[in-house]
């Protein structure tokens, strides 16, 4: 801890912010997107310029699902390790400004293909939908540049563990390294999808693709893609908000072991995603679903955890009876605010996964709008509210600004816009999506059947809270703008919080990186090696590219 | 009159002691939860089993 700076250096805060501005510009692109997308769904409403509503919904996935959420969390963590295990040397901060370019000419090259309607695949680009090759380009870019800024992160976690000797690494970096661990080994899939069969495919150079394949190699990836944006906010709920409210945090070896049981169980689980996939044995599937229940543990944890973290507090400041605790917490600081916010929506958002991935019962809810307005609660409102909270002490941090009352203020305001927008759009879209309504999917009457006609009020509510939402997006974009560019010149602080009870051994035992990588890769190769086979081994001819917008 | 006087104070303090580390509040809202998730899941079950 002798070494911890207490504000990120100015160099290695111009690289985090850098990451920042394009998340907030995705933000405003893809946020539109999907106020688009609400309003067309309502049948209420046409795409002007014969502009598909699949383009729009490509562009609203992929600028939200990978761009905002990838930049961000990387400037984050840039930020975080700065700020915990000392400035960046000359080296890492360049390979970090490399990692950054090459991210953002992915993001441009990506988007120009969306944008002129050559890759309406969708941000999930199943084959054998066909996109211009220059889409899956783009993506790889998108990778390749985040694999540089993990590697640039891991050179600096290993510098300073060389200077530390016996010293359990500072809480926040360990988090962020473990993100990264995770990040590196799920994109292994993506890339090799992306590389080995859909950029030939695309190309021209082979006419058919094992579908099956592709699509076991995209969710090898998407499921810890999930846990990739989510990890970030347990980084702020476990080490960052305790500070915030006065407090400290509960366990620091609870929050370690957390972060390690993510990176085991949110890997060999992507078949909860395929379960109505012919092709796949129900034993695998079943496997998998296993390992999926297992991440319930370490997330009811985290609930744990926080609950303590706030029951502690509260009890420290004289609260009395069984939630007075309650009555203690901070809620006008937006700080605090946003990301509790975000945690309350993470109680149904964790019910409805739970239920997502209960094997047979996924049959209620698959490709229905259910999963649409399930992950709009987890990433769409956990993991972007804790973002946004975040950013109301990060930016101004970085850009040498304080945030004033008044921004303060909007930005309670703010997070209240969302919570009622988000109600609206993901609860009907839940309710919807138990009557069969599908996602993914344009307008459409289905030749006016009565249960297609049934969904109509829900599509109307969704184009309601999609409009809200779209308010909240044009205040929050106001107070981050006001943050970077206009609130007063000042000192920021970058909270971190102290342990209740440091326990620096057990920390020091969780460094043991040869060990977590073993068991996470002995767990990948347990849940995917037969099945996988066999999907080589019984492939059928495979399928010719398809584009059909 | 002394005597009391302290034996009040020490069980005061024993019983701000108390108040400081219990965590009360913490296992009713997770038992809460668990209620939530549970509740949650078998609604939909019946859903399940209602359509089969």
């Amino acid at each position: 801890m002798m070494n911890e700076t207490v504000k990120v250096d100015r160099r290695d805060a111009k690289l985090a912010l850098a990451h920042i501005y394009v998340a907030f510009i995705a933000l405003a692109l893809g946020g539109l997107a999907g106020l688009l997308q609400t309003l067309v769904r309502s049948g209420k409403f046409q795409l002007p310029a014969g502009i598909s509503y699949y383009t729009i919904l490509t562009t609203h996935g992929v600028l939200l699902g990978l761009v905002l959420t990838t930049f961000f969390i990387i400037g984050f963590q840039f930020a975080a390790v700065s700020r915990t295990s000392g400035t960046f040397s000359n080296r890492v901060r360049f390979w970090g400004w490399v990692g950054f370019w090459t991210m953002t000419i992915g993001t441009a090259t990506t988007a120009f293909f969306i944008l002129t309607g050559q890759a309406s695949v969708l941000y999930t680009f199943y084959a054998p939908l066909q996109a211009h090759a220059g889409f899956y380009l783009g993506l790889t870019l998108v990778v390749v540049g985040s694999w540089i800024s993990g590697f640039a992160t891991f050179v600096h976690y290993a510098r300073w563990k060389k200077e530390h000797p016996g010293k359990a690494s500072p809480l926040l970096t360990f988090m962020a390294v473990t993100n990264m661990v995770l990040w590196l080994v799920c994109t292994l899939g993506v890339a090799a999808t992306v590389l080995i069969q859909l950029l030939p495919w695309s190309l021209g150079i082979v006419d058919r693709v094992n579908v099956l394949v592709s699509r076991t190699l995209f969710w090898y990836f998407g499921h810890p893609l999930v846990y990739f944006w989510l990890l970030p906010a347990y980084m702020v709920w476990y080490a960052v908000i305790p500070k915030v409210i006065g407090g400290k945090i509960f366990s620091d070896s609870l929050a370690r072991l957390a972060f390690i049981l993510f990176l085991f169980f949110s890997i060999p689980v992507g078949f909860h995603h395929q379960l109505l996939e012919p092709g796949i044995t129900p034993f695998w599937k079943y496997v998998q679903v296993v390992l999926t229940f297992m991440v319930v543990i370490p997330s009811l944890m985290t609930a744990f955890a926080m609950f303590a973290t706030f029951e502690a507090y509260g009890r420290s400041k004289g609260a009395t009876g069984l939630f007075g605790w309650l009555r203690k917490l901070p809620w006008g600081d937006a700080r605090f605010f946003a990301p509790f916010v975000g945690m309350l929506f993470f109680i149904p958002a964790g019910a409805g996964g739970i239920i997502n991935a209960s094997h047979q019962m996924d049959q209620v809810v698959h490709n229905t709008i259910w999963v649409t307005g399930h992950f709009h609660l987890t990433v769409a409102t956990t993991v972007v509210l804790t973002f946004f909270g975040a950013a109301y002490w990060l930016v101004p941090h970085l850009s040498g600004r304080v945030m004033t009352k008044a921004m303060n203020r909007l930005a309670i305001i703010q997070t209240v816009v969302w919570a009622v927008g988000m109600s609206f759009m993901s609860g009907s879209m839940h309710f919807a999506g138990l009557l069969g309504a599908p996602r993914r999917s344009a307008f459409s009457t289905y030749g006016n059947s009565p249960q297609a006609l049934e969904w109509i009020p829900y599509q109307i509510a969704q184009a309601v809270g999609g409009t809200i939402l779209f308010i909240g997006i044009i205040l929050v974009l106001v107070i981050i703008t006001n943050l970077a560019f206009f609130a007063p010149k000042g000192e920021t602080e970058f909270p971190v919080a102290e342990a209740a009870e440091p326990q620096e051994r057990a920390a020091l035992a969780m460094d043991n990186w040869k060990l977590w990588i073993g068991i996470t890769i002995a767990l990948i190769l347990i849940a995917y090696t037969v099945p996988f086979i066999d999907m080589i081994q019984n492939a059928p001819p495979g399928s010719k590219g398809y584009k059909l917008w | 009159m002394a005597k009391p006087e302290l034996q009040r104070t020490k069980t005061n303090t024993k019983k701000m002691k108390e108040h400081d580390t219990s965590l009360k509040g913490t296992l009713a809202s997770v038992f809460l939860l668990g209620f939530f998730i549970i509740f949650s899941w078998v609604s939909v079950y019946f859903l399940f089993l209602h359509r089969l």
